[in-house]
């Protein structure tokens, strides 16, 4: 990794000069912050365990030479564990951690989604009757003439149950390719609830319990296919049905979507329920007026991190930034309110806010910080929770101070490529189809698919990681399908517009983006909808041409700029459902060969992916194209082949 | 309208000549309504009939693609 002071901090222009503003004013961000603290060398290979209190137990390997084997011997903590066990166990709970997360957003869906249906919450509907009878479909649930609130009662009932449920396999399995529900089968790892796989990898991992790597790791696969092919997809699937399915949409992105003249408020986090009605209620007639009363023009709303990608999809509200721009969005002296609801928080937001007029506002039970204002949002009485919230932001115009800078930089972009609506767009409403995809696929014109994921993270240059390997893999015809903060960095590099496919794209992917009318770059929405990638996936598959399962695909998948526990469960469950996934940054298991060699060789094995690290972009690049290439070629779609216009007699000879 | 013609090529085959963008420059001003398709399925019998022919993969009757072969691969 490379030294702090040495490395740019960010490609993108408004960051840039949002960190010398806020060197300037006084304000410690994360940018400064990671100069002076340093990862820890030993956690960061994983080779730290502290799931005792005999511990913390340090096994790290000896630094630029091959350990022998009277040293690997004693590299355990003290109660014997080894370093692999260690290695695994970290390994194991931060799938967990990230399992979880996601899993709880997805129950505080579905219970809003039950409350809504029984009427017991008046301010939500459905929104998007297509969508709850796709999951009627799914569920076996009736359909008939039945209303929708009847039918939802029916779905949200089902797939609530599948958080706590004991026995069985999770209900969207069943959505998978039939061989890939098979693989699942054979290798013992069909997660049986989301809660109950998260419950047995915190159990597995306590002191003293599972000490075998193979079988650790194998029980991180299950709880990570629990998020993807459960909490995840159930948290999309049912914001699908409340707030819409997303369809494309205008919009931009960058700080400089701030304005001058009006009351900007932040809306950051991941779940979007608040947000959403905040969307309604700044378009208030009654609310724009109160906000002129202070002086502003207007009220103006934007995004950060994923709850931001949430109201983008559905609404095109812009964002102002990923991750690491959270705080620099309250360093330039224009927002009223950062209003926050769960995951990836920074605590410095209330720091940061110290030094200008910014209010920090908290607003779910389970995420409050030191400093900041408490609001929380409830789902009984929305329209007003949103209205305290927005009323706090006016009333915090008249304290903005003088020392005011939006940066002038924004970017357009096309957003709401939910799986259904690229099928949609392959064909239209009477021909919608993933077919155009795999002939081109079959074709050439489109060497592959990847999924570029994930977050922005410090230790790299903000950014520029994902960027420079999106532009590659398009450079060589790999449409890209993106979701969460790096999506946002190549939104911000212009890779998200029509015009992106003739600047940036190989000429076959670009004749195809041209063609259909989409840019090169697909983004797919928040991190919990990487279940969308899966979908899309599943119908590549069962379009039929490209084999008989996910592992068959000239595919794909990378994190190049993770930094959460989400990111990795991400990775595993994108690796147990058949996927080639390189991560960069670092890589959390190199305190371990075996580990390591287990996740990057072993696995392709058991379940036809594989994990991989490479930091370098364009390597890491090269390996996706390098995979998708093995792919094809195992498919017979390497090279051009002779057409043959068979005559009767040539068809007569096949049977 | 003045139509433009643009060099293409394509895998596998010379340099043809095709009609290029007929569209007009800048961004629609239709207030983000153009890409709601879903909206044009009005009634539950013409969602329910789109869900079984465009999204068949998971609501056709018949199996799909590679998953319709009578021996598996």
């Amino acid at each position: 990794m490379a030294e702090e002071k040495e490395k740019v901090k960010s490609i993108d222009p408004a960051t840039v000069e949002m960190i010398e503003k806020a060197a300037q004013d006084g304000a410690r961000t994360v940018f400064e912050r990671a100069v002076t603290t340093r990862p820890c060398p030993i956690g960061a290979e994983g080779s730290c365990c502290s799931i005792c209190a005999m511990g913390p137990c340090r096994v790290p390997l000896p630094k630029g030479r091959e350990e022998t084997p009277e040293e690997k011997k004693k590299r355990t903590g003290v109660c014997g564990a080894t370093a692999e066990t260690i290695s695994a166990r970290n390994f194991l709970r931060m799938i967990a951690a990230g399992a979880a997360s996601h899993g709880d957003h997805g129950r505080e869906v579905a219970k809003i989604f039950l409350k809504v249906a029984r009427g017991e919450i008046k301010e939500f509907e459905i929104k998007d009757e297509q969508k709850l009878l796709q999951l009627a479909l799914d569920l076996g649930v009736e359909i008939g003439d039945r209303t929708n609130n009847e039918i939802a009662v029916n779905v949200g009932e089902i797939l609530a149950g599948e958080f706590g449920r004991q026995e069985g396999e999770l209900l969207f399995l069943k959505r998978a390719p039939l061989k890939r529900q098979e693989i699942w089968r054979q290798m013992g790892v069909s997660p049986r609830g989301i809660d109950r796989e998260v419950s047995e990898a915190m159990h597995r991992t306590h002191m003293g319990g599972d000490q075998d790597y193979q079988t650790l790791l194998l029980s991180g696969a299950r709880t990570a296919l629990s998020d993807g092919w459960g909490g995840s997809m159930i948290a999309t699937e049912l914001q699908d049905v409340l707030f819409g399915t997303p369809s494309p949409v205008y919009s931009q992105i960058n700080l400089g979507v701030l304005r001058e003249d009006e009351v900007n408020i932040i809306i950051h986090g991941h779940e979007p329920y608040l947000a959403e009605m905040i969307a309604v209620v700044a378009q208030d007639p009654e609310m724009i007026k109160y906000a002129q009363s202070k002086g502003a023009k207007g009220i103006n709303l934007a995004g950060m991190c994923c709850t931001a990608n949430e109201i983008l999809m559905r609404h095109g509200v812009p964002i102002a930034g990923n991750f690491l721009q959270q705080e620099l969005a309250i360093v330039t002296g224009a927002v009223e309110a950062m209003v926050v609801d769960v995951q990836c928080i920074m605590q410095g937001l209330v720091e940061v806010a110290r030094c200008y007029h910014t209010k920090v506002i908290t607003t779910d039970r389970r995420v409050h910080i030191e400093g900041a204002e408490h609001m929380e949002f409830d789902e009984h009485h929305a329209t007003e929770s949103a209205k305290k919230v927005l009323k706090a932001a006016i009333d915090n115009y008249p304290n903005r101070g003088k020392n005011v800078r939006i940066p002038d930089h924004r970017t357009d972009l096309i957003a709401g490529f939910s799986h259904e609506t690229i099928n949609y767009l392959l064909g239209g409403v009477f021909r919608a189809s993933y077919r155009p995809l795999n002939e081109n696929i079959i074709n050439g014109r489109i060497r592959g698919v990847a999924g570029v994921v994930g977050c922005s993270n410090v230790r790299v240059t903000h950014d520029d990681v994902t960027v420079k390997m999106v532009k590659e893999l398009i450079k060589n015809d790999v449409l890209v399908l993106q979701t969460g903060c790096a999506a946002m960095a190549c939104a911000k590099a212009g890779l998200m517009t029509l015009e992106a496919a003739a600047e940036f794209a190989g000429e076959g992917l670009a004749s195809v983006c041209e063609a259909v009318g989409i840019p090169p770059v697909l983004h797919l929405g928040a991190c919990i909808d990487n279940s969308r990638i899966l979908m899309a996936a599943t119908a590549m598959v069962k379009d039929g041409g490209l084999g008989d399962d996910i592992s068959d695909l000239p595919a794909a998948g990378a994190a190049p700029e993770w930094m959460s526990e989400k990111a990795i469960t991400i990775g595993q469950y994108f690796v147990s459902s058949g996927i080639y996934t390189v991560f960069g940054a670092t890589w959390p298991t190199l305190g371990s060969k075996e580990v390591t060699d287990f996740l990057f060789k072993e696995m392709e094995n058991l379940y036809g992916g594989k994990w991989d690290f490479e930091p370098d972009p364009i390597k890491a690049a090269h390996l996706m194209i390098e995979h998708i290439d093995k792919k094809r070629k195992a498919l017979g779609i390497d090279k051009a082949r002779e057409r043959v216009l068979y005559d009767m007699a040539m068809r007569r000879e096949l049977t | 309208m003045k139509y433009k013609v643009e060099e293409k090529s394509a895998p596998g085959r010379d340099k043809v000549e095709v009609l290029g963008a007929t569209f007009e420059e800048g961004k629609p001003e239709t207030g983000g309504e153009e890409g709601r398709w879903r909206q044009k399925m009005g009634s539950r019998s013409d969602k329910l009939k789109y869900l079984r022919s465009g999204e068949r993969y998971w609501y056709g009757k018949e199996g799909f693609g590679s998953e319709q072969r009578k021996t598996p691969a």
